[in-house]
């Protein structure tokens, strides 16, 4: 079962546009309760498997703009968005958290999200789990992963395993990488399934606006695939483009109000550690995370194939280059921070991408620099022989003395951030003045236009937000469905 | 009463035959001499002075405690910065003994004496207690040589990347970093890191914080939730008798600080509440700096001491816009070591020995 391709003058009673985390589970709770739920993808369907994880094929095929965008600011933070059937969940690492408890009360809390009831979303990710296969690597750690857990239980600092979406062989050797397992994302599971209850999707289209009067949306102006233009006509929409794509599509069709104001990110500095031993993973991740510090440090493993490796050497290059001879010794790891900074997200006339800033605070920029520091502690402590942080003009450390001095040369301006979780810019809730869409993803002024993806999270919730992602749009789907597709 | 929870039971050495004191003359070494010779199984105390006023000074010190005194202590001149001190201090002590060493510099007056004093005048120390092959060398560092927290709600754990603050980090750094050396080379060291620490026995300077917060002149920056770790001193002293007497604390480094870090607000209360309740009167705090003043005091600590200078009113006001925050747990653990005494008692006793001074507050 896949998709297929757009055309030019398409109807629908419910037009979904996105098939990442939030639009694929809300086209199945629709088309499973009877609704004519359309689709659209600017991207591609890519069969799992048909591209190395993490490779440049991939970045070219499923990423936008070939895996490189930045929100500008001091330092510049990059970022990367899938653009793909199931968008982000089918080039992410897959590591599955559940929101925090107390991240979903303040929520409710502090933006008055009404009608929500914590527990309900748990439940809702109950489903998730089983629908997605979340669970534990079936047998051995890769070494990348071994050495987060060593170097933590050194150091006595809180770390597990993080349980992701991933379905391993029943016979056979099992191994903790995805040569053995079979990686779960959308184009597994909710496309599937929203497609055999009739929900139709259609590849390689873009939306160039919504056409809306009075805040009601009539139709899409769209873009193929051939760069020919087309129209799809609905009753209801649903924007699950993700957190840059959602509100910058709202504001081309002129939508004012709390959109692209507040967006929030997890900002990560990386660096490479070198082993005696060969340890490097090209094609898969550590499953390990050090949550000792969290929610304001947490540390795991990064996507570490020859090419990665060099661009985590790049920023010191002089210093660091003759290090990427030994590539095979070498892993990629992370430090992210919950940030007290906010972004932004603007759309300017005949410009077919937005433009995104993101401003660090001082004490953002201190818990990078910490973080990154702490993170080359618990390298050492597991056994690196040497480690080359990703700042300009970093030295590389090879004993705690070095640390310092690391410490002393690092500004969060010569560092290279960067983030894969962006989130809050159409948040949800009734608080007037900083929420964008009502307690359910309507979007406040609108008479039928909703948000269902990562731009409703009303902040980041410190760890991998898909989770909660896929269960406020199934949640927010259900309460369309229970109000007959009436107003929210 | 709350049941107290069993500790684990942890080795420890009997004390020594000798024990070595530096840095005796000084607040932290005055309260750890004052316990020394309270207990008699010390049979015998060597005391560094660092003049001949400090050691007259110390004498008499010692005689207010003890009638054996001129039996039980001797006390050696000499500065610890001097390459012949350590030898003539460590001169025939034998191996039943251990060293306990509190001297540094903290507010000098030139960021040379940082160097002089806390790293070389330890890698000295070592380097003859090394030869003198003592029982146990303790280490009194700082939190200084770990810097400050990245974030309010941020603790230190047990083991921290250096990141030293200012002069006076670096070179508590690089005395840490002489100690490890040493352990390295075959010296039986442990390392005790205590935060900012109060109580009997302070300097004449220290009465200035008394003062600016009975006046509420104490400078509050922004809304004052900076957390701080401090210590009493008497559980420093609890701290420093754990590691010397814990064999397994060989080559280790431990926190010693109160149960838990309190917000600068709290501990201002607190001691506004301490002051009142020893019969002073106290103003409600009015001085509130903007965190840019900090900001622009550490810019001016650091652009000073880069030109080798020391401003003490700078560096604590520079200080005082961030948490220095610890967790205590793996000293408990390992060392046995439990705070006896929380900050308000810890307070009004220091404000009562001031007041027994016969220091104006």
């Amino acid at each position: 079962m896949t998709a297929q391709p757009a055309t030019a003058a398409m109807d629908a009673d419910v037009l979904i546009i996105g098939s990442g985390a939030g639009g694929a589970t809300t086209a199945t709770v629709l088309a499973e309760a009877g609704f004519d739920a359309l689709v659209v993808e600017e991207g591609d369907w890519v069969e799992q498997g048909a591209v190395v994880p993490f490779s440049l094929e991939q970045m070219d095929r499923q990423y936008r703009a070939g895996g490189v965008t930045v929100a500008f600011g001091l330092p510049s933070i990059a970022y990367s968005e899938g653009c793909c059937a199931g968008g982000g969940t089918e080039v992410n690492s897959g590591l599955y958290w559940r929101p925090p408890g107390d991240v979903l009360q303040r929520w409710r809390e502090q933006f008055r999200i009404d009608d929500f009831d914590p527990d309900e979303l748990l439940a809702i990710a109950d489903e998730v789990e089983r629908e997605i296969s979340v669970g534990p690597v079936g047998g051995d750690y890769t070494e990348p992963s071994e050495v987060l857990r060593r170097g933590a239980n050194a150091l006595g600092w809180r770390n597990g395993e993080i349980p992701r979406w991933m379905k391993y062989p029943a016979t056979g050797p099992i191994g903790g990488d995805t040569a053995n397992g079979e990686r779960q994302s959308m184009t597994r599971t909710y496309l599937p399934r929203a497609m055999t209850a009739g929900a139709r999707l259609a590849v390689g289209c873009r939306v160039d606006r919504l056409v809306t009067t009075n805040g009601r949306a009539t139709c899409a102006d769209t873009t193929l695939a051939d760069g020919t233009h087309g129209t799809i006509t609905f009753r209801h929409v649903f924007v699950c483009g993700g957190a840059i794509q959602s509100p910058a599509l709202l504001q081309r069709s002129g939508i004012r109000g709390q959109i692209g104001r507040t967006l929030a990110v997890h900002p990560t500095v990386k660096l490479a550690a070198r082993f005696a031993d060969a340890l490097n993973v090209p094609d898969d991740v550590p499953v390990h995370q050090v949550k000792e510090f969290a929610p304001h440090l947490s540390f795991g493993g990064s996507a570490s194939n020859p090419g990665l490796v060099a661009l985590s050497l790049l920023d010191s290059w002089p210093n660091f280059r003759q290090a990427i001879t030994q590539w095979q010794h070498i892993s990629v790891y992370y430090a992210a921070i919950t940030s007290e900074g906010r972004g932004r997200v603007r759309s300017f006339p005949h410009m077919r991408d937005p433009v995104v800033t993101y401003g660090l605070t001082r004490r953002d920029r201190e818990l990078l620099r910490s973080g990154l520091s702490r993170l080359t502690l618990l390298m050492l402590e597991a056994g690196a022989l040497e480690v080359y942080p990703s700042f300009k003009g970093a030295p590389s450390v090879r004993n705690r003395r070095d640390i310092a001095a690391m410490q002393q040369a690092f500004s969060a301006t010569k560092a290279s951030v960067m983030t894969v979780h962006l989130c809050s810019t159409v948040p949800m809730g009734e608080l007037e003045g900083r929420c964008g869409a009502n307690s359910f993803g309507l979007v406040h002024g609108c008479k039928n236009i909703h948000v269902n993806d990562a731009s409703l999270l009303p902040t980041a919730p410190g760890v991998n937000p898909q989770a909660s992602v896929m269960a406020f749009a199934i949640r927010n789907a259900r309460r369309f469905v229970a109000n007959g597709g009436r107003r929210a | 009463m709350p049941e107290a929870h069993p500790q684990p039971l942890i080795e420890q050495w009997g004390v020594p035959h000798t024990t070595v004191v530096t840095g005796a003359a000084g607040w932290l070494g005055r309260a750890l001499t004052h316990r020394l010779l309270a207990d008699p199984q010390r049979a015998h105390v060597r005391l560094l002075a660092h003049s001949t006023a400090e050691a007259d000074d110390l004498r008499r010190f010692v005689d207010e405690r003890t009638e054996s005194g001129r039996d039980r202590v001797d006390i050696i001149i000499g500065d610890v910065a001097k390459a012949d001190t350590a030898a003539r201090l460590l001169h025939q002590v034998g191996t039943d003994s251990d060293v306990l060493h509190t001297a540094g510099v903290i507010h000098p007056k030139r960021v040379r004496q940082f160097y002089d004093v806390n790293t070389n005048g330890t890698r000295h120390l070592t380097g003859a207690a090394a030869d003198a092959g003592v029982r146990r060398f303790v280490h009194v560092s700082s939190n200084s040589p770990f810097g400050t927290n990245p974030d309010n709600s941020d603790t230190f754990r047990h083991d921290e990347p250096f990141n030293p603050y200012l002069g006076y980090g670096t070179s508590k750094m690089q005395g840490e970093i002489a100690v490890n050396e040493a352990v390295a080379a075959g010296l039986d060291a442990t390392i005790v890191r205590p935060p900012w620490f109060y109580g009997p026995f302070q300097p004449a300077r220290q009465t200035t914080f008394f003062r600016l917060v009975r006046s509420g002149k104490f400078p509050v920056i922004g809304k004052g939730d900076q957390r701080r770790s401090m210590v009493y001193v008497d559980n420093l002293v609890d701290g420093i008798l754990g590691a010397e007497l814990t064999p397994a604390a060989r080559g280790r480094g431990y926190w010693i600080a109160d149960a838990r870090a309190y917000t600068v607000a709290e501990i201002i209360e607190t001691v506004g509440r301490a002051l009142t309740d020893e019969g002073l009167s106290v103003k409600p705090p009015t001085t509130h700096l903007p965190p840019l003043a900090s900001r622009v005091a550490e810019l001016g600590d650091r652009i000073l001491q880069g030109l080798g200078i020391y401003q003490q009113q700078l560096h604590v006001l520079g200080e005082m816009g961030h948490t220095i925050a610890v967790d205590i747990s793996r000293s408990t653990a390992e060392i046995g070591y439990v705070p006896k005494v929380e900050l308000y008692e810890g307070m009004r006793r220091s404000v009562r020995w001031c007041i027994d001074q016969g220091l104006e507050l």
